[in-house]
């Protein structure tokens, strides 16, 4: 058992003790062992990254044999490579400290113990999912996530709303996961493995057509959609803000919705041989990040403004995948894991100090008596616009030249990118503007009991937005790097795991314009925020009547539930009622049980006549048996 | 025919008689006896099969059967006084109950 | 003359087999049972498997018997099977039992008769032969049959007793 073994074992080890003694246990010690281990996890996570760092060859841990089968072999061994140790620092040290702020947050919560043996076993799950070497493994945390999903966004089991939104957010997660278990077979089936250092050797040196290669690379995406709430198969993300909020922050936010991406940039020797599917994992995601942005727009409660925003960013990270350009959507997705964290974190402290309160047309006014919370948030917020020179101007806009520059983006993708810049800006600045700024809509009754969060829950918002204002400068855009002669030790450090991407011609000036430009873009978007909700509130009001239709497309997320109600949920149930159980399955009865059923009565009775009750003629019986053996016999003989 | 084919168509003989006789009498006691034929048939074929052989393992045999009859008897002496309390009969047409 | 006495007390049990099947009296039928183990006893004498005879005289006829008489002085003669001595099922039974019978000639007659072994080469049925073989070989059979018996013993006194009392 060595360091690496231990990493995703301590959390698992959490889980049990707070999950089997948890109650019984004083609530003191059940946040000591469920913050403690996950912390003593990101401590042995960053010795493993500090000896990457240096120059070490990626770490190998083989566990045991898992399967071994003839011609192939199947272990379940842990792989600690750049992009490994990206994800786990991210979802150690995000976890911590998200476990850390909800000692606060869920203190007086009656499920104290198990919602902390959940939070544990979402990190093992996680872990198993980054640092598995095959599809296998990484498939069994992918389930074990999407478990731990389900029990949290459930948390508060006595909702039936709440339960259903952990049921919605399985199903769609399962139609995700056929795709994902189809693309791994098709993937064994031509590769003969599923180590993902075989499969991509195996790909890069032959394909077997490119049609094969992009239905593999296709099925792929369907999985990754549906982990990452990816249109079409968003639907679940904003419901599943019906859990505790740092569990949004955590799993929802952070770490778990980003699997998608991880799973892309793991996979890239297959996309790499399928430039079609490319090109649909780019437009896709530009789809959804446009989308999410619109839908975003328009949400008046806290939360799911920062889903759909969380939706719009991942949009980002596959855009970038799909050109190609893997290290810029691991570094948006390492940004966006703090300031989004933040973000989620702040609104909790918000929801908190409201006491449960998440619409934003009953906050308001916020700023004077909250000020530090709201000063995080407001850093966060701009880190998530892209304000230079916060993280998220640095990874939005390497994701940006890339889609100008990558050769198969355009600037058709480019410009979807950057208005998605701009309603970020908006959506991110209104809710501030609503929420903090403006007259005050608190109800009297929650007036009193505005505070400030304790000091646990302070301390994770101030590490959180410290990172989310400074993380961006370890991977500073190549026109930076080229002025100041600085280098950007977060793509050097990835460099060894992905192949350096082809860079269009497109030289430092072009770069340099199209930063300025969106910059502009966002500074117009807050700007724009301002005017419609930060003077006063009657244009907004106005341009929301003058949309009418449109305004209740985007607000009712595009229909998208409708559709899924109306199509799937509505057919299948017809199907079953009308259809099958009324012809079918009355028929099938009746041929193959009734009938069949009163034949077999119909014999009994007839033999039961047999069975008189005396002795005698059983004997009887067992007599004629034996003459029939015995003249067998001499027929035979 | 030599005298150990006679011998084992004596005991193949004896022990359809008993069967019959099992089945045919209505009286328990003179069914019982009937029992006691068909064992007595099984005792003669190991006994002719013993000889025949020149070994001793069917004597053998025929000891162990002896014990299992006195053990039936016993316990049959039991049932049968049993059933004669319980009807003050010992037709088997009057104890009809082995049945479902 | 071994082949004599044979014959001669072959017919004498299935003589007293019919008269067993026949009998209208129990206690009549049960004199014919006798009859029936003496006549076998005798067969086994002629075979020269003096121990299986003695054995059959001792047990049968000494202990067995016993029984039968014991229980037929518990009988009285007006009970239905003393008036109606057989079953409905007579004719069927006595039908599928020559069938049987038939059968069994039919296949035992047409076994192929092995030529007997020289005399004296083989075991004598003698009771120190048996005796030495028997717990030399059997002594664990042995100790497992006395147990039956007790079984046996103990499991007719809780019939008994257990049956008085329901």
């Amino acid at each position: 058992m060595n360091q690496m073994t231990l990493i995703p074992l301590l959390p698992l080890l959490g889980f049990l003790i707070n999950g089997l003694l948890g109650s019984r246990l004083p609530r003191r010690l059940v946040a000591l062992v469920a913050c403690g281990l996950p912390a003593v996890s990101f401590g042995l996570t960053l010795g493993l990254f500090l000896r990457l760092a240096e120059g070490g060859a990626p770490f190998t841990e083989t566990l045991f044999t898992w399967a071994a089968l003839p011609g192939f072999r199947l272990d379940a061994a842990f792989y600690f490579d750049q992009v490994t140790a990206v994800m786990c620092l991210v979802v150690t040290g995000v976890g911590t400290l998200i476990h850390v702020y909800s000692t606060a947050y869920m203190a007086h919560d009656r499920g104290f113990s198990r919602y902390f043996a959940y939070l544990n076993l979402f990190l093992f799950f996680m872990l198993l999912l980054v640092m598995g070497k095959n599809l296998l493994l990484l498939f069994a945390g992918w389930e074990g996530v999407g478990l731990a999903s389900y029990l949290l966004i459930g948390f508060w089991y006595e909702d039936p709303e709440k339960t259903t939104a952990g049921m919605k957010a399985f199903v769609v997660n399962r139609v995700g996961d056929t795709g994902f278990v189809l693309a791994a077979f098709l993937i064994w089936f031509f590769a003969g493995t599923l180590d993902f250092l075989e499969i991509n050797a195996f790909f890069n040196a032959n394909q077997p057509t490119p049609a094969v290669m992009n239905t593999i690379a296709l099925l792929i995406l369907i999985g990754a959609c549906g982990k990452s709430a990816q249109i079409p198969l968003h639907v679940w993300l904003p419901d599943a803000m019906a859990g505790p909020t740092p569990v949004s922050a955590l799993i929802h936010a952070a770490t778990m919705v980003t699997a998608g991406v991880y799973l892309l940039a793991r996979l890239n020797g297959v996309f790499l041989h399928a430039p079609e599917a490319m090109t649909i994992v780019a437009w896709g995601g530009a789809l959804t990040a446009f989308a999410g942005a619109t839908m975003g727009l328009t949400q008046f409660n806290i939360k799911k403004v920062l889903a759909y925003s969380t939706m719009s960013q991942i949009g980002y990270m596959f855009m970038a995948c799909g050109l190609g350009a893997y290290p810029a959507a691991v570094f948006h997705l390492y940004t966006h894991a703090f300031f989004k964290a933040c973000l989620f974190l702040g609104a909790g402290a918000v929801i908190h100090a409201l006491h449960g309160e998440e619409d934003m047309r009953r906050m308001g006014a916020l700023a004077g008596r909250i000020p530090f919370t709201f000063s995080t948030f407001l850093l966060a917020s701009l880190a998530l616009c892209g304000v230079p020179p916060l993280s998220g101007f640095f990874s939005k806009d390497e994701i940006l030249w890339s889609a100008w520059s990558a050769p198969n983006g355009s600037p058709a993708l480019w410009l979807v990118g950057s208005v998605t810049a701009g309603m970020t800006a908006f959506y991110m600045f209104r809710a501030i503007f609503l929420a903090f700024f403006g007259p005050s809509n608190v109800p009297l009754l929650k007036q009193q009991g505005i505070h400030e969060p304790p000091a646990s829950m302070s301390v994770v918002l101030v590490v959180l937005a410290i990172f989310s204002a400074g993380a961006g400068l370890l991977g500073m855009p190549g026109v930076l790097r080229e002025q100041f002669g600085l280098s950007a030790p977060f793509f050097s450090f990835l460099s060894p795991v992905f192949a350096p991407g082809a860079t269009g011609e497109a030289g430092h000036g072009t770069e340099l314009v199209l930063m300025l430009i969106s910059v502009v873009v966002t500074g117009a978007g807050i700007l724009l925020a301002w005017v419609f909700y930060g003077r006063g509130r009657s244009l907004a009001d106005r341009v929301r009547r003058g949309a009418g239709p449109v305004h209740e497309l985007v607000s009712r997320g595009y229909y998208f539930d409708r559709l899924y109600e109306g199509v799937l949920v509505r057919g299948v149930d017809r199907l079953s009622e009308e259809v099958l159980a009324k012809r079918v399955e009355s028929a099938l009865h009746e041929g193959t049980l009734v009938k069949p059923s009163e034949g077999v009565r119909a014999t009994t009775r007839l033999f039961a006549r047999l069975q008189t009750g005396n002795v005698q003629a059983y004997l009887l019986y067992a007599l004629m048996g034996l003459a029939l053996i015995l003249w067998w016999g001499v027929a035979h003989a | 025919m030599d005298k150990y084919q006679f011998l084992t168509v004596l005991s193949a003989l004896l022990f359809t008689m008993g069967l019959a006789g099992v089945v045919v009498r209505r009286n328990l006691l003179v069914v019982m006896m009937c029992l006691e034929i068909m064992l007595n048939a099984v005792v003669l074929s190991f006994v002719t099969f013993a000889v025949r052989s020149q070994t001793l393992a069917g004597v053998a045999m025929t000891f162990f059967i002896y014990v299992a009859a006195s053990c039936e008897i016993a316990l049959a002496m039991a049932i049968v006084v049993l059933l004669l309390r319980h009807r003050c009969s010992l037709d088997l047409a009057a104890h009809q109950d082995l049945k479902g | 003359m071994g082949g004599v006495m044979l014959l001669f007390f072959s017919l004498l049990a299935v003589l007293f087999t019919v008269l067993v099947i026949t009998l209208r009296q129990p206690m009549r039928a049960a004199l014919s049972l006798v009859g029936l183990m003496v006549s076998l006893a005798a067969i086994y004498a002629c075979l020269g498997a003096h121990v299986v005879a003695i054995f059959q005289v001792l047990i049968y006829v000494g202990a067995v018997m016993v029984f039968m008489v014991y229980t037929i002085m518990l009988l009285d003669d007006r009970d239905t099977s003393y008036r109606q001595v057989f079953s409905r099922l007579a004719l069927p039974a006595a039908a599928v039992a020559s069938l049987v019978a038939a059968a069994l000639w039919l296949l035992l007659g047409s076994l192929p008769s092995v030529p007997v072994p020289a005399e004296g080469g083989g075991v004598s049925f003698t009771f120190s032969a048996f005796s030495v073989a028997f717990m030399r070989h059997y002594w664990f059979h042995f100790e497992l049959a006395t147990v039956l018996l007790l079984v046996g013993i103990i499991a007719a006194w809780a019939a008994i007793k257990e049956g008085s009392n329901g």
